[in-house]
């Protein structure tokens, strides 16, 4: 193990913590106001400070271990947040909006305070697992869980203010919120990009298994995957094409993610699977 | 007979004016002066007042008179009579209780708060600015502004700027009309490439038509009961025009609806509004219900992306942005503070014995440090002839000058421009002046 990595394993929680605090301070402050003007720039600060030692963490682990570090559920963990957290920062500085990040990080920071508590030299590969396919399969579905993750959370957010706005409650949480439309959009593009890269990863893993002769159909993990991209496919299918619109295609996005996360979690508990991690 | 002061602050501004705090509607409107009548003001003031600037801001919540050097010992009684004799309106007497009288330095506070819509009907509303600005335009033009007004409008112009965007003051919908437009951004985003339907082309019907244009929404359809009045709606927003009986079919290709009739029944029904629904694949539909009684059946609220909102739902958005603006109004206080002391400094600064003082300082102090500078280069016994050469040669500069300098108060404007100039031309910084010395 590195000697820095202990360090970076204990210091990222805190990073994260304290972005989070300042999404927090930004989601507070009167929107259009002066309150918290100079205050609110030290959250995105922070969250970038912790993206950047978030890299330097799985890098400097990389190089140690001489592979990238997906090998256990933990780090799976970390490097889903990491995505999460990347993801957000691309859609904050696209579309501007800060306010919707106080939703969003949080679990970044819980996925990363699971990961540093218990992830303690977790990293070792199984023997059959190829490094190169594996590492580019799993690699590719953490991007993808990363993009349904937030497409869950601008799906939810969404599902709020559709019906504050229906309702007439345009107060604290309606100032706050980016337009309708644009959680909207948020939803189905971040659904698209988990969905083109977790069919890559499905590919993958399905070329691997082929290759080594596993007998995919037998691992309940990878038949879940694949209902649930199907179920994801067909909402955003169904969005474009059968106009399905406002709460219908959030439903059946969350309905696929719900299914995605089942298939990931669940697995681990209840099934023995090739996936399984220690 | 108005009485004269000849030896008045020269350098004081006063403010008399009325606005909607302090006068009825009809006092207000009876008072409003055009540019024909501005400029026999400003004449007035100038000439009779002795006044060497002057401006009058006049909209339909208030006429202001500004005036700087003025020479009467009763301002409030002296624009009382200006107004009495240009509009007729006798406010002596009883009456006089509709206009205030602001001295400096309450007169240059009050015109920041104006500026910044503080004093307002409408609180924080951003007309003004321009009115404002409009006000010193045309007292340019009637030759009534000069250094010091000009210097007044620009400090309280950059005040408002700075009010509007370092505090939400001017943020938020304050009218029914525009609470729509907010609210219609809030569901579909960016509006300029979204199409909107207008029904009805009445006068609330136009105000939220041009709150949308102002938006960016260039493509418009107007549906009226009356083919000729929607068709002069329709010119003035470049709209299709059609009748009441084709909304079924131009619906769907709607995103926003405002409604705004006098019909006592629905003209929007839920039948058409599910049809449209289907046409559109549910693409979101915005109602905005600005009639009483209400144009669209409420029971589209109940569709799915059918968004619906009348007057009452508006006028909670209107409701909180007041009370948000009101919150802000302490900032503004803090900001106002800040350009009216930096104003004051400058224009205290404009006196003349400070300026004439400080002016012979800067260059005896350069003299000095130039002499002590070179002091090593000559001999102990040529030291004192140095120093009576260089203060020989300073002193030659500056008499010319320091006579000029003296004389400004006796020239008007020029004179005020030319203190203005010595300042900062020599980078004489109010500051470092004596408190103590007189104005």
């Amino acid at each position: 193990m590195h000697p820095f990595t202990p360090l970076l394993t204990t210091f990222l929680p805190v990073l994260y913590a304290l972005s989070v605090a300042g999404y927090v301070r930004i989601y507070v402050a009167e929107p259009g106001t002066s309150e918290g003007s100079t205050s609110q720039r030290w959250g995105p600060m922070l969250l970038r400070a912790a993206v950047v030692v978030h890299i330097l963490y799985l890098t400097t682990r990389g190089f140690t271990e001489g592979h990238l570090p997906l090998a256990s559920v933990y780090d799976f963990l970390s490097a889903t947040g990491l995505a999460l957290a990347a993801a957000y920062l691309y859609v904050e500085t696209r579309g501007g909006i800060r306010t919707t990040g106080v939703f969003v990080l949080p679990f970044v920071f819980f996925l990363q305070v699971v990961s540093s508590a218990y992830g303690q030299g977790a990293g070792i590969l199984k023997p059959r697992i190829q490094p190169i396919w594996f590492e580019l399969h799993t690699l590719t579905a953490v991007l993808g869980y990363g993009a349904f993750t937030v497409s869950a959370i601008y799906g939810i957010l969404f599902l709020l203010l559709y019906h504050d706005i229906k309702a007439n409650r345009l107060s604290f949480f309606y100032r706050r919120m980016p337009p309708l439309e644009t959680l909207g959009r948020m939803n189905v593009s971040a659904a698209s990009a988990g969905l083109a890269l977790l069919g890559l990863a499905i590919c993958m893993g399905v070329g691997w298994a082929r290759l080594a002769g596993v007998h995919l159909l037998a691992d309940p993990k990878t038949w879940l995957t694949i209902a649930a991209w199907m179920v994801l496919a067909f909402s955003v299918l169904a969005y474009h094409r059968l106009g399905w619109r406002g709460p219908l295609a959030v439903y059946a996005l969350l309905a696929g993610f719900s299914t995605l996360i089942l298939s990931r979690f669940a697995v681990d508990l209840f099934f023995h699977s090739f996936h399984t991690f220690r | 007979m108005i009485a004269v002061i000849p030896n008045a602050d020269a350098l004081d501004l006063f403010c008399v004016g009325l606005n909607h705090e302090t006068s009825p509607l009809e006092v207000r409107d009876a008072l409003v002066l055009n540019d024909e009548e501005v400029a026999l003001a400003i004449r007035a003031l100038r000439e009779r007042g002795g006044a060497s600037e002057a401006m009058v801001i006049s909209t339909c919540n208030r006429t202001e008179v500004y005036a700087r050097g003025a020479t009467v010992e009763n301002p409030h009684a002296f624009v009382a009579e200006i107004l009495r004799e240009i509009k007729g309106t006798d406010l002596t007497g009883r009456d006089a209780r509709f206009l205030y009288t602001y001295r400096e330095p309450d007169s240059v506070r009050h015109l920041f708060r104006v500026a910044c819509g503080l004093d307002s009907q409408v609180l924080g509303e951003p007309q003004i600015t321009g009115q404002v600005k409009d006000a010193l335009s045309l007292a340019g033009r009637l030759g009534g502004s000069g250094p010091v007004i000009e210097r007044l409008l620009d400090a309280a112009l950059r005040a408002s700027k700075r009010a509007r965007t370092e505090t939400g003051i001017g943020r938020g919908p304050i009218s029914s009309a525009y609470a729509g437009v907010s609210l219609a951004s809030k569901v579909l985003g960016g509006l300029a490439d979204k199409r909107v339907l207008v029904i009805g082309a009445g006068e609330m019907a136009g105000l939220a038509a041009r709150h949308f244009v102002d938006a960016g929404v260039t493509r418009f359809m107007v549906a009226n009961r009356s083919r000729e009045r929607g068709e002069a709606f329709g010119a003035t927003i470049s709209a299709r025009v059609v009748s009441l009986e084709a909304l079924p079919v131009v619906l769907p290709g709607a995103d926003i609806v405002v409604a705004a009739t006098s019909a006592p029944d629905c003209v929007v029904t839920d039948a058409t509004v599910r049809n449209a629904m289907k046409i559109r694949k549910n693409r979101p539909l915005l109602f905005l219900d600005l009639a009483v009684p209400r144009d669209v059946d409420p029971l589209v609220a109940r569709l799915p992306n059918v968004f619906l909102h009348d007057l009452d739902a508006l006028g909670v958005l209107v409701a909180q942005s007041l009370a948000q603006r009101r919150a802000e109004i302490p900032k503004v206080e803090a900001i106002i503070e800040v350009e009216v002391s930096r104003f004051l400094r400058w224009h205290r600064s404009l006196a003349v014995k400070p300026t004439v003082t400080a002016f012979r300082g800067h260059f005896e102090r350069i003299a000095r440090e130039e002499m002590a500078r070179h002091k090593g280069r000559f001999r102990e016994q040529d030291q004192a002839a140095l120093e009576a050469l260089v203060h020989g040669i300073v002193q030659k500069l500056l008499h010319h000058p320091t006579t000029r300098l003296t004389r400004a108060d006796q020239d008007g404007r020029d004179g005020i421009a030319r203190i203005d100039a010595v300042r900062d031309l020599f980078g004489i910084d109010p500051e470092e002046e004596d408190p103590n010395a007189n104005r």
